[in-house]
């Protein structure tokens, strides 16, 4: 009889996972319950281990058992990784689970189930990367990456492939599995705002954000995303896809481009099928909830935005034209400007700041209101007698894309060469 | 990703690094070793003795990364490496619904694939660079002890009023959407999350400095405009003459040509568009390969097929500033081969083929070979 032991052992890891403690004495006591009855319990042992009592969440594969001098063997061995991986292999065996798996329970895998990976389309793909070494009397697999939650990991012990005169032909491969449930569900993530907030959206628009509750995985997003129209067929190509989608490091927000070349005047696909708009029409922004957060979990729902679309907006913004409501002198009171039509979000949020009467700038919290048109500033210090001036950035955008003093499309016959624009705007106000 | 095939080798900085064994000692010229801290990988670029560039959009940087992979393929084996998705994510140890393939490239002195891979899809995500052979090998290339370099791009715009307080983090990125090499500049183009601008900059190598070069306007005649600030999708660099020329192909699908020597601090470039690309033609990535003695330009896009434009004529086609009368692709010569579908990578192999990564109808992707047409 082959002095290996069979033994399928499966180290569920639970809503305990964090804990180092619990984890261990988990993965103990599954490994103890692992040896069909009637087989020595003497010869090897294949587990899943914690590695570092500080990382909770590392795992190794150790062998153990095995005689001094196959160890020495192995010790002194010259293997490529190729060659370690016919002795000892880990392998992905399934696709994430959908839900959470509930409470932790030890759950010793059928020999069925373990095998069933031992089929031809696993065995052609290569096994984890990962460290192999002979520590004490234990061989042992470090994967080089961290296991990835919700996936279910079978290592596998080919007693066969020990060099010689160690190698055991006829030898059952030794299974142990390891899953690594998910984080216990949360609250769904959803989608908290998208901009701009108007009802009513210019016909030239050039982009949204979609804020979100936490942070989302990215890749393949326009798979998710349809603007229908009011007889709620899809508007086709309405976005520029582009391969580096545009997340903010968090990924809590995404910048989702129209197309512009559907907006510009004269380009040949506004000229072949037309802006992705009828003015005077309603359309709906769909987000799918199929859409997964960061954590692999749906949307908590569909998001919709509807909206009228107005008349092609090619006016560039005009501080000169915005409403001041200067705040009095020795309050915390908001400054308040309206800015005469909504701005892009991010940018009225970013490319607007106050300087004190000294030219320092003031520190405090800009804010937006009136769907984008009014722009908002709470001092975090109050308000002295004095000139405050409003810079304001040139490359601040309308929901158009036009800049101050810049359309978005130039006609040629208005500006035959580049415009020599200052970096800012400045308008004055009186605190009293 | 793209690299001008009869680039100049620079032998005199050889590397003397076989495949297997790590550039610790001799570190080319202007690279040092250490480990690179890559926090994302996308576009991919190789330069001149192995060296690769690599552009990290979360840090906003290109690496310039000594791959010791210097030597000469004397192969024409062709790839075809089945559901290569599935595979890298069994190598990295996760599904493949993990995996992002965000760029391929080929080493042209070894005719090895790079894969630029993101392990995971949200803001943990890991970059992994992974390493292709004709022979379906994978392999991840380590980043340790490595000889490299890193050009950080200059800061965003001043972040004015959200330094301070609780919104001291800004959202503000400027993804990197291409990088192309040529006659020792990094070419790189950007989009940012926020302003819908353009900037292109040309980066010397070896980095001299870490200014991240300059940042230009680029101008197109186009249809009785001027059109301003429009983003660069993807461009390829080429030598016309004696001049280095990149061509871009833009958001808004005119193909523009345009000097790399006009990208000077301060300058107001202006390109020629010499062909429009139509409607529903999202260009993806470009090539530029010689056939019977004629130069062309393969341009992959999202659902069509792939374009393949004689460019021999563009120096005589005049730029494309009149207003579309209908004809399309104005002055040169395309045709439409429309067998290549799902090409969502593309990058020239060696003098007679293509390598590609392709989405298969079962929604596989593979990396694969293809005879130029």
């Amino acid at each position: 009889m082959s002095p290996f032991v069979r033994a399928v052992a499966l180290v569920l890891l639970g809503a305990d996972f964090f804990s180092p403690v619990a984890t261990r004495a988990a993965a103990d006591a599954s490994t103890r319950t692992t040896a069909p009855a009637g087989v020595s319990e003497s010869a090897v042992t294949l587990r899943w281990a914690p590695s570092a009592p500080e990382n909770s969440t590392a795992r190794v594969v150790e062998i153990t058992g095995l005689p001094a001098a196959a160890l020495h063997a192995l010790r002194i061995a010259d293997w490529s990784d190729e060659r370690w991986a016919e002795l000892l292999a880990v392998r992905v065996t399934q696709a994430p689970t959908p839900t959470p798996t509930p409470a932790p329970t030890s759950t010793p895998a059928t020999a069925e189930t373990a095998t069933s990976s031992q089929g031809s389309p696993a065995d052609a793909l290569p096994a984890m990367l990962g460290r192999y070494r002979v520590e004490g009397a234990a061989v042992c697999f470090e994967p080089r990456y961290a296991l990835t939650a919700g996936l279910r990991y079978v290592a596998t012990f080919h007693a066969a492939k020990l060099p010689a005169p160690f190698a055991a032909p006829r030898a059952t491969p030794l299974m142990a599995a390891c899953e690594v449930p998910l984080a216990p569900a949360g609250p769904p993530t959803r989608v908290s705002a998208i901009y701009p907030s108007a009802d009513a959206l210019p016909e030239n628009l050039l982009k949204f954000y979609l804020h979100f509750s936490a942070p989302m995985s990215g890749g393949h997003i326009y798979d998710r995303i349809r603007l229908l129209d009011d007889a709620g067929r899809p508007v086709e190509l309405p976005f520029l896809e582009l391969d580096e989608e545009l997340w903010d490091p968090a990924m809590t927000r995404l910048t989702l481009l129209l197309d512009p070349g559907r907006i510009k005047r004269g380009v040949r696909p506004l000229e072949e099928i037309g802006s992705p708009f009828v003015v005077g029409r309603r359309y709906t922004l769909v987000l799918d909830r199929a859409w997964r957060d960061a954590t692999g979990q749906p949307l908590a729902a569909d998001a919709e935005k509807n909206f009228l679309v107005t008349p092609a907006d090619r006016t560039p913004p005009d501080p000169a034209r915005w409403k001041i409501n200067a705040p009095a002198a020795g309050t915390l009171a908001p400054l308040v400007v309206a800015l005469g039509k909504p701005l892009d979000h991010a940018l009225a949020l970013r490319l607007i700041r106050v300087t004190d009467p000294a030219g320092r700038a003031t520190p405090g919290e800009p804010s937006l209101a009136a769907h984008e048109s009014e722009w908002r500033f709470t001092p975090a210090v109050r308000w002295t007698p004095g000139l405050y001036r409003l810079l304001i950035a040139t490359t601040i955008e309308d929901l158009a894309g036009n800049n101050i003093g810049k359309p978005f499309d130039v006609e040629l016959t208005e500006r035959p060469d580049a415009p020599a624009t200052a970096t800012s705007v400045a308008i004055s106000f009186s605190v009293r | 990703m793209k690299m001008l095939p009869a680039l100049p080798r620079f032998a005199a900085v050889a590397l003397a690094l076989g495949l297997l064994v790590r550039p610790v000692a001799a570190a080319p010229a202007g690279l040092t070793v250490g480990t690179p801290a890559l926090k994302s990988i996308g576009p991919l670029a190789f330069g001149p003795d192995g060296i690769l560039f690599a552009a990290d959009t979360k840090s906003a940087a290109i690496f310039a990364i000594a791959t010791g992979d210097a030597t000469s393929a004397n192969s024409t084996q062709p790839f075809k490496i089945e559901a290569v998705n599935e595979k890298v994510a069994a190598l990295l140890g996760t599904a493949p619904d993990q995996i992002l393939i965000t760029d391929l490239a080929v080493n042209p002195a070894s005719r090895l694939a790079y894969l630029a891979v993101s392990r995971g899809r949200g803001p943990d995500a890991v970059p992994v660079l992974v390493r292709a052979k004709a022979d379906g090998k994978l392999e991840v290339v380590s980043l340790d002890k490595v000889a490299f370099a890193k050009a950080q791009l200059p800061d965003p715009p001043a972040d004015r009023t959200a330094g301070e307080g609780k919104r001291a983090s800004n959202p503000r990125l400027e993804s990197i959407t291409d990088i192309a090499y040529l006659d020792g500049r990094v070419v790189v183009a950007g989009l940012s999350n926020e302003e819908f601008s353009s900037t292109l900059r040309a980066v010397p190598f070896p980095f001299q400095s870490v200014n991240g070069g300059t940042t230009v306007e680029i101008y197109h005649g186009a249809h009785g405009k001027f059109e301003t600030r429009a983003p660069v999708r993807t461009f390829v660099a080429r030598k016309v003459g004696n001049e280095s020329q990149l061509l871009a192909a833009y958001t808004c699908t005119p193909l523009v040509e345009f000097a790399l020597n006009e990208i000077t601090p301060g300058a107001k470039v202006k390109g020629r568009t010499i062909a429009e690309l139509g409607a529903g033609n999202r260009p993806i990535d470009m090539i530029v390969y010689q056939k019977d003695g004629k130069e062309f330009l393969l341009l992959a896009n999202s659902a069509r097929g792939v374009m393949k434009i004689g460019t021999d004529a563009s120096a005589k086609t005049s730029s494309i500033e009149s207003h579309i009368n209908g004809t399309k692709h104005d002055g040169l010569t395309v045709e439409t081969i429309a067998d290549w579908k799902g090409i969502e990578q593309l990058e020239r192999l060696d003098a007679t083929s293509a390598l590609v990564v392709r989405k298969t109808a079962a929604g596989a992707l593979n990396l694969e070979s293809m005879a130029l047409p």
